[in-house]
């Protein structure tokens, strides 16, 4: 139960000649106690600000802050971090309680109490039949089981780092072992640091979630945020499934042109536009894209549906403006009608859209 | 056999009976006839057996034999996984220092008998030199045959070592670099680290380099016979120099046909008993 602060984190790999800059100036601050996910196209640094966080790594420049004090130079052993690695790693040469009791025993504590905390932390975990079984023959989400449970044995564990956990677990399986993590995490109320690309596993799991682009975290809130308020039309495009539309747009003094059509924005964003602009971009939410049948005369955009795909209770249709040659996808309740070929009509309503400014978010009222 | 794919198994297998069990049933059938060249083969059953294990000079090779095995597996063994471990793991030193630790491997028995033989030699010798610098006084291989038996150690062990170092190395390579990244996470000492993560995933390494050096240093011929014919007196007179005396030199052919199936069933039967030790040794536990 820590904070843990990181400031101005760079990270530069050197092999041979080459240079890789995999963590670029990065600073988050994970409150005590709470649970967090690190979102992120693969080969963004995900990995690597990881190791820095548990001490794997040193970074080049910037520094590690658990609970205020400096622990950067520290090797893991010394902040009793707890990681959980992409691929199962379980000791073959000892069963589930050797697994268990190993970090006990490297720092000496007494059997009495490796003992207590082996069978809390199996009952946790729901291991207390598997103690005396060598893992070696576990599939992946008992393997990361018993690698939590070591994590988490130590009664002082500053942190759990999680590393794209569900990579090798078969699909069936991730719930059981998301539930089981999510319920450690709450019971021990540890502050947790979750990485994964998949943004579904991590807005479920996490209270807030940080998206990292490029070595750089481009912006870190809870999944609402996220969702409702993107940063720029990477973010938008990255968080929810699918993505945020974006059409390209132009200021006319007033309202938004697209193409021939006009959509009306707030007062407020009016002055924070410039008609000299380019680059401008409407953003909108699949499920705030408002599709009619008929015209309601207050210039609705045309389009055909192309495709529709039915997604347990809703469904995702993709409409293609003819007009301006740009394709906007919908989220619908199942009773629509949208056939294939059909004509629609597309509303975009001002508190339904957002605005961006060569990728990055024009905000409402601020510049 | 509607497979036709035996046809072209047969060729193989035509070359593997003459080449090995056509010579193995000789040897079977000899062992049971008093055979001495120019005069006809006598049967007498089991009697060849019998003298062999009553033999002083069979059971000395052996007991003979059986120390060096050991003495070997001690030393090779041991210090071939140390030099794995302080190989460096990437860089560009590593083929420097594959390619010198494969030199001795490369070098032909009958070269290596040579140059042993030229650097023990008491006049102009590197080794004599050495023993006499430190103080151990006059080395003399051909006539002292304490110098003779570790004379015979050290070939063996400079010979062999290397073999027990690169399968080491491979092994290390093998091994995930997450398991040690794991062990830092949970805190684990260097020795704690290699006696839970490196030990025993070098296990199968450790295993087939145990098993191929037991096997060759049991067969030990070569460097004892081009370095004193196995003396002096039979000091180094192991098992297999023992048959070829017995069966070639001495032309006792049913009682040299004996030593070699008594022979070829304890390599056998030791290997089994080392790969059985070995594979149960260390499995999971909690203690
Ligand atoms: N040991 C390394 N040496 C050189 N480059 C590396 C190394 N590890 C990672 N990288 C590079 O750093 C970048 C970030 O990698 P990583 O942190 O593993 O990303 P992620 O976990 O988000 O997939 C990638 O471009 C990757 O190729
Ligand atoms: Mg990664």
């Amino acid at each position: 139960m820590s904070i843990i602060d990181l400031q101005n984190i760079t990270h530069v790999y050197q092999s041979g000649g080459e240079k890789t800059v995999a963590v670029n100036d990065v600073s988050l601050t994970l409150a005590e106690g709470t649970s967090n996910a690190l979102i992120g196209p693969s080969g963004c640094g995900k990995t690597t600000l990881l190791n820095i966080i548990s001490g794997l790594l040193t970074p080049t420049e910037g520094k590690v802050l658990i609970d205020g004090k400096d622990v950067t130079e520290l090797p893991p052993q010394g902040r009793d971090i707890a990681q959980v690695f992409q691929f199962p790693v379980v000791y073959d040469s000892m069963d589930v309680y050797g697994n268990l009791a190993f970090p006990l025993r490297n720092r000496g504590a007494p059997e009495e109490e490796i003992d207590e905390r082996v069978q809390v932390t199996a009952e946790l975990l729901g291991l207390e039949d598997r103690l005396h079984v060598n893992p070696a023959n576990f599939g992946p989400e008992w393997s990361q089981l018993v690698s939590l449970g070591r994590g988490i044995i130590r009664h002082d564990t500053t942190a759990l780092l999680f590393d794209e956990p569900m990579t090798d677990v078969d699909p069936g399986r991730k719930l059981t072992l998301r539930r089981r993590i999510s319920q450690a995490q709450k019971r021990l109320e540890v502050t947790s640091l979750y990485v994964t690309h998949d943004q579904h596993e991590a807005l479920t799991f996490a209270e807030k979630a940080a998206v990292m682009k490029d070595g750089e975290i481009v912006q870190y809130g809870s999944p609402e945020e996220l969702y409702e308020r993107p940063v720029s039309t990477f973010v938008g495009n990255f968080i929810g499934s699918p993505g945020m539309n974006f059409i390209d747009c132009e200021f006319a003094g007033e309202d938004l042109k697209i193409g021939k059509f006009t959509i009306p924005i707030n007062e407020s964003m009016r002055d924070n536009l410039d008609s000299s602009w380019t680059g401008l971009e409407l953003g909108v939410r699949p499920n705030l894209v408002n599709v009619y049948d008929e015209p309601e005369g207050g210039g609705e955009i045309p389009a055909k549906v192309t495709l529709t795909e039915h997604l347990g209770s809703y469904q995702i249709i993709t409409l293609e403006m003819e007009d301006i040659g740009t394709v906007v996808k919908a989220e619908l309740p199942l009773e629509e009608k949208t056939d294939v070929g059909s004509e629609k009509f597309i509303g975009l309503t001002p508190e339904n859209i957002m605005l961006f400014h060569n990728g990055e978010a024009i905000e409402n009222g601020k510049k | 056999m509607k497979n036709r794919a035996w046809w072209f198994l047969l060729p193989a297998l035509a070359v593997m009976s003459l080449s090995a069990f056509i010579p193995l049933m000789t040897v079977i059938n000899y062992a049971q006839y008093s055979v001495f060249p120019g005069s006809a083969p006598q049967f007498i059953g089991m009697e060849n057996f019998a003298d062999v294990l009553n033999d002083g000079v069979f059971l000395n090779s052996l007991r003979r034999q059986v120390l060096f095995s050991i003495e070997i597996l001690l030393i090779e063994i041991p210090l071939g996984l140390g030099l794995a471990l302080a190989l460096p793991k990437k860089g560009k030193w590593v083929g420097w220092s594959l390619v010198l630790l494969g030199v001795p491997l490369l070098i032909p028995w009958n070269v290596v008998g040579i140059i042993w033989r030229v650097f023990t030699r008491s006049d102009l010798g590197a080794v004599p030199a050495i023993f006499n610098w430190i103080g151990y006084g006059a080395y003399n291989a051909s006539l002292n045959s304490g110098d003779a038996w570790w004379t015979v150690v050290a070939m063996d062990v400079w010979h062999w070592t290397p073999l027990v170092v690169l399968l080491c190395y491979a092994g290390l390579q093998a091994i995930p670099e997450e398991f040690y990244r794991a062990a830092k996470i949970d805190g684990a000492s260097a020795w704690s680290t290699f006696r839970y993560v490196t030990l025993p995933k070098l296990r199968h390494s450790l295993i087939l380099a145990v098993l191929l050096r037991f096997m060759d240093s049991f067969k030990i011929y070569a460097e004892p016979f081009q370095l004193t014919g196995g003396g002096p007196g039979n000091s180094t007179t192991f098992l297999s120099i023992y048959t070829s005396r017995k069966a070639i030199g001495g032309f006792n052919m049913g009682f040299g046909a004996a030593v070699s199936i008594i022979y070829f069933f304890l390599v056998i039967l030791i290997s089994w008993l080392l790969y059985t030790i070995m594979m149960n040794v260390g499995g999971g536990s909690s203690q």
